[in-house]
């Protein structure tokens, strides 16, 4: 009788770590996410993807991920992305003063001059190594934001965080990932919160 | 037990239908433009072919003896028997027509140099790397220009090679003096030209045909525009540069015409047609290829472009000294003429040491090595 309750306690305080470890995941996963409610995101066919707002010391950062998430985005079939060139070409022509956060009325005449769907902007927060004592690695931090082009209303915004300095780091060294590798797996956490 | 077919007037006119269904269904089907051939060039003969030897265009970055490598490739182009045009005349020719820039052919100096000094091919060389610090290394790219009523490409090779790149057993394969690795190099060029002359044999410098997985672009899109059937003519812009290598916009377009004009599904516009058209339509790209600047280039008759390649490189890096690792990093962008839409985009990048654990076996050491596996790659890719 004593043997029983004992394992019945034990069995309780495994049911309420699993319960708050679950809880715990699913709350994570929808903070940084929004989705425009009225939009049918299935509807957007071309984007423009505008120079990316750079906030890191590393001077070509915004470029850089600008790169991959462009060619990412088209090798996903699912979206056509106009050339860089047109949308340069676009942003010269309506003399965008700021291109990487454009204003409503601008966004508008720049989607239809370059015959767009949606606009897409976005924020390079952090790029390059970080330190933690004798230990580095490389991170990423970005955000983007998508605006629909008739209306210039952001329609879906994501951000993601990637890299860093994990615990195998801190016991093993090595330095982390490859920049290029970082980069790749946040623009493929940023898509799948689009296309999910 | 015997089986035999009786054609009566039954099944001879089941046939007849068959047949006839047969051909409207092949009537049906969509009618395949035919493969477009290259511009037939038929110079006099390979072996009599007068050529003029452009001094070398340094896109190094750094000093260099152009110079002294033009020289000395001419010297041994003379001693492979080919019949090379005289610094004098080619001097006194270039001044004529107050010609400076030596890294590509346009249609206006081709017809001179054939109409007035009877030169049958341009031979234009660039010196993409020169690194005199042990162990030296060093990369030129060189290509043959016929002077017909449109330039075109006859011939295209390159040498890249690094002097610890074979060390051999207790180091004995390492070359320390640039001169010997320079000399090895215009040698390769130069036997490579004069095979070319005598028996027509084209160099191969896509060495795995795109095999090795590690070279393949990263990621692709690939629209079904593009067919495997047709043959493209396609002009190759300059890359947009953002790496920190000077000149690394020309290198890249270097390398995409040099690795696909190996396969068959490409004819490649020479880029001093490119040029002039840029020129001539004042077109400065700031950020890349607009589909505007794409549709002036397509409407030129001289280019007559089915698709337009550009690109931007992002890292093109060797190292210098034996320490260190070479790095390129690029994406390309392919517009084709009739949909006026981005048939191809991938990107690439790569470092020397990838996929290297033991002794550097299999470490790439000069990123124009690396370049050309990877371009090989996007090749195959686009042609299949």
């Amino acid at each position: 009788m004593r043997t029983r309750n004992t394992m019945g306690f034990f069995g309780k305080i495994a049911l309420v770590l699993t319960v708050i470890s679950l809880v715990s995941c699913t709350a994570s996963k929808l903070i940084d996410i929004y989705f425009d409610p009225n939009m049918d995101l299935g509807a957007v066919r071309t984007a423009a993807v505008m120079p990316f707002d750079n906030l890191t010391r590393e001077q070509m950062a915004a470029d850089r991920v600008r790169d991959v998430f462009i060619n990412k985005l088209l090798s996903t079939g699912e979206i056509y992305v106009v050339p860089s060139g047109e949308v340069k070409r676009g942003i010269l022509l309506l003399g965008i003063s700021n291109p990487s956060s454009p204003s409503t009325e601008e966004t508008v005449k720049l989607a239809s001059l370059i015959k767009v769907d949606v606009i897409i902007t976005g924020t390079v927060r952090e790029y390059g190594e970080v330190r933690s004592g004798t230990t580095s690695a490389n991170i990423i931090s970005l955000s983007l934001q998508m605006i629909e082009g008739l209306s210039g209303k952001i329609i879906w915004t994501a951000s993601s965080t990637k890299g860093g300095i994990s615990t195998k780091d801190r016991l093993l060294g090595g330095g982390g990932r490859p920049m290029n590798d970082v980069t790749e797996e946040a623009v493929n956490d940023i898509l799948n919160k689009f296309f999910f | 037990m015997i089986f035999s077919i009786n054609f009566s007037s039954k099944y001879k006119k089941s046939a007849v239908l068959l047949l006839t269904f047969y051909l409207f269904v092949l009537s049906c089907a969509p009618v395949r433009e035919p493969l477009k051939f290259a511009l037939v060039v038929s110079p006099p003969s390979l072996e009599k072919l007068q050529i003029a030897a452009f001094p070398v265009e340094n896109l190094s970055g750094t000093r260099a003896p152009a110079r002294k490598i033009g020289e000395s490739l001419r010297a041994q182009l003379k001693k492979e028997g080919l019949n090379i045009l005289d610094d004098n005349a080619l001097e006194e020719f270039m001044s004529g027509h107050r010609l400076r820039y030596t890294g590509a052919l346009d249609i206006e100096t081709a017809r001179a140099f054939r109409d007035e000094i009877g030169i049958d091919a341009v031979l234009i060389t660039s010196l993409e790397l020169y690194d005199e610090s042990y162990p030296p290394k060093i990369s030129l790219i060189s290509r043959l220009v016929f002077t017909g009523d449109t330039p075109q490409i006859l011939w295209m090779d390159s040498a890249g090679l690094s002097g610890d790149e074979s060390p051999g057993l207790l180091g004995l394969g390492l070359i320390e003096d640039p001169e010997i690795l320079l000399k090895n190099a215009l040698e390769n060029l130069s036997r490579s030209l004069a095979d070319y002359i005598s028996v027509g044999k084209q160099p191969i410098a896509v060495s795995k045909q795109g095999k090795d997985h590690k070279f393949y672009p990263k990621f692709f899109y690939r629209s079904p525009i593009l067919s495997p059937d047709l043959k493209y003519r396609i002009a190759v812009m300059p890359f947009l540069n953002k790496s920190e290598r000077k000149n690394a916009g020309d290198i890249m377009m270097l390398h995409f015409l040099e690795t696909l004009r190996q396969f068959e599904n490409f004819d490649v516009i020479e880029p001093g047609i490119v040029r002039q058209n840029l020129l001539s339509f004042r077109i400065i790209m700031n950020e890349g290829i607009s589909f505007a600047n794409a549709g002036l280039i397509f409407s030129t008759l001289e280019a007559d472009a089915d698709l337009i390649l550009s690109g931007t490189v992002v890292d093109y890096q060797d190292y210098h000294g034996s320490e260190g690792t070479a790095k390129v990093d690029f994406s390309v962008l392919v517009i084709e003429k009739k949909s006026h839409e981005i048939v191809w985009t991938s990107k690439s990048y790569n470092t020397g040491d990838e996929g290297v654990f033991f002794f550097d076996f299999g470490k790439v050491y000069t990123a124009h090595i690396m370049a050309s596996e990877m371009i090989s790659a996007i090749g195959a890719l686009l042609a299949e």
